[in-house]
């Protein structure tokens, strides 16, 4: 899981591995009712959180105001689980869906 | 007797339906109810009208929809009226929380309380007194935020319609409302949602940090009466505990400088646009590559010297309020707007026009004309 955006916009991230966990069936049964396909929407709070998470094969991305009932619960078991979160030491870098900047580099 | 505050809203391209349980036309007789025994009634029902108004901004998913027409009775206003209405949401996450100070009541021994009321005060005070905007809306729209958010919150955001404050964890951060840059910051999202409506998110996002660190330091500095070269030019000094190794969030003189921690990490701004981050995280970057704008604002107030805000910041108001932009403008979009802010309001080849076309130079934005 790892979390994005706020005052500062840095990344930081946990870490848990479910099946070494003492109640690994409650962590798969939370795991699989989430509805993994109907989220991903950009924040548009400005300097609200945004939440990642992934569990092969899903992959999502929550803004924090929508972290809500289940989501919600299994970020706080993730946090309350995971050691102390790390801060990514450079932001996640990735291709941008639509040409966005340095057509501009020296105007 | 209470002063009734009068708001209309601006006009708006799109329109769209406004939709609450008590409908608007009655909120409206409520709101001017001038006698005292209906003040906290008539006060409710203003900021309702307000929330209604604020339920047709998209938030930047679109193009700002805000409704064309005023949702209350056309009477004269009184201009530069500030109204403050602090909440407590004591540790809990439920909005708006606890009202706990209305404007003009005696302070409180709550810090936060006090803080938070403070530093609206001072925005608000930028923002009349200088570039004569009545509020965030510019038709004295009541300003409001939520301290204590949240158990040890790590964070202060502005959710649309007020600035909502965590405490902080204890570790690194220790007090949002202790900074009045991070108290401008957050307001002027607002200011910015009624005018050019930068989406959040790319380089339009980055635009619109830009711009809530460019009058966050304007707020700080004008409360101070500092001038370009006193400044320190930091977003968010004071607000790390003392465990923290930085100064603060943000430094717009040297973006990259102002943190360099073992927790945290080091401060990822870059300066120039050769070193521009392509990410997905942060609405690709957007805390992050308001550096590169961040640095060109720095400099022209540097160069111009004398108070920052008379002329670097007028520049980039008048940039902000006028026509110029649109909720997707990009950097190079932002730059000519500057420019040609700067131009209109000191002449072309003037001491501003140069310092602003050498601020964008600086950070590898080249502008024509």
């Amino acid at each position: 899981m790892w979390r994005s955006g706020g005052l500062l916009g840095r990344r930081v991230e946990w870490d848990v591995v479910v099946d070494d966990q003492p109640d690994a069936d409650q962590w798969h049964l939370l795991i699989n009712e989430l509805p993994w396909g109907d989220c991903s929407a950009t924040n548009t709070t400005p300097d609200g959180y945004t939440y990642g998470i992934r569990c092969e094969p899903h992959e999502v991305l929550i803004p924090e105001h929508q972290l809500t009932g289940r989501w919600r619960e299994l970020v706080d078991r993730v946090r309350d689980t995971s050691e102390r979160p790390s801060t990514a030491e450079q932001p996640s870098t990735a291709e941008q869906p639509q040409g966005t900047t340095t057509d501009d580099q020296d105007g | 007797m209470s002063q009734i505050l009068q708001r209309h809203v601006p006009p708006l391209r799109h329109p769209r339906p406004s939709c609450s349980i008590v409908p608007p036309f009655l909120l409206a007789r409520i709101a001017t109810l001038e006698d005292p025994r209906f003040e906290r009634a008539a006060h409710a029902a203003q900021r309702s009208l307000t929330d209604v108004a604020h339920d047709h901004l998209d938030h930047g998913r679109k193009e700002n929809t805000l409704p064309h027409r005023s949702l209350l009775p056309d009477e004269p206003r009184v201009r530069g009226q500030i109204s403050r209405s602090i909440y407590d949401a004591q540790g809990a996450e439920a909005l708006p929380g606890i009202l706990v100070l209305t404007e003009g009541e005696p302070g409180t021994d709550d810090a936060s309380i006090s803080e938070a009321y403070d530093g609206l005060g001072s925005t608000f005070a930028l923002f009349w007194e200088v570039f004569a905007r009545d509020s965030i809306d510019d038709r004295s729209a009541p300003l409001d935020a939520t301290v204590h958010y949240g158990n040890h919150y790590d964070n202060a955001f502005w959710d649309g319609t007020r600035m909502v404050f965590g405490d902080g964890d204890g570790e690194i951060f220790d007090g949002f409302t202790r900074s009045l840059s991070v108290i401008g910051h957050e307001l002027a999202h607002g200011v910015t949602e009624y005018t050019a409506g930068l989406l959040y998110r790319g380089q339009s996002g980055a635009l619109n940090e830009h711009i809530s660190d460019v009058f966050g330091a304007l707020v700080e500095q004008y409360a101070r009466g500092q001038n370009a070269a006193e400044a320190s030019w930091l977003v968010g000094e004071g607000i790390f505990t003392e465990q923290v190794e930085g100064n603060a969030l943000r430094s717009l003189k040297a973006p990259g400088t102002a943190y360099d921690d073992d927790v945290l990490g080091k401060d990822p701004q870059p300066d120039h646009l050769i070193s521009y981050i392509e990410t997905l995280d942060d609405n690709g970057g957007v805390h992050l590559n308001s550096g590169i704008p961040n640095r060109a604002f720095w400099s022209v107030a540097d160069t111009l010297g004398g108070c920052a805000w008379e002329r670097a910041g007028q520049i980039w108001y008048d940039t902000l309020s006028g026509d110029a932009l649109t909720p997707r403008s990009d950097f190079a979009e932002f730059a000519a707007a500057t420019t040609k802010a700067a131009q209109e309001r000191f002449g072309s080849g003037s001491l501003e026009h140069g310092a602003v076309r050498s601020g964008w130079s600086l950070v590898g934005i080249t502008t024509a004309g």
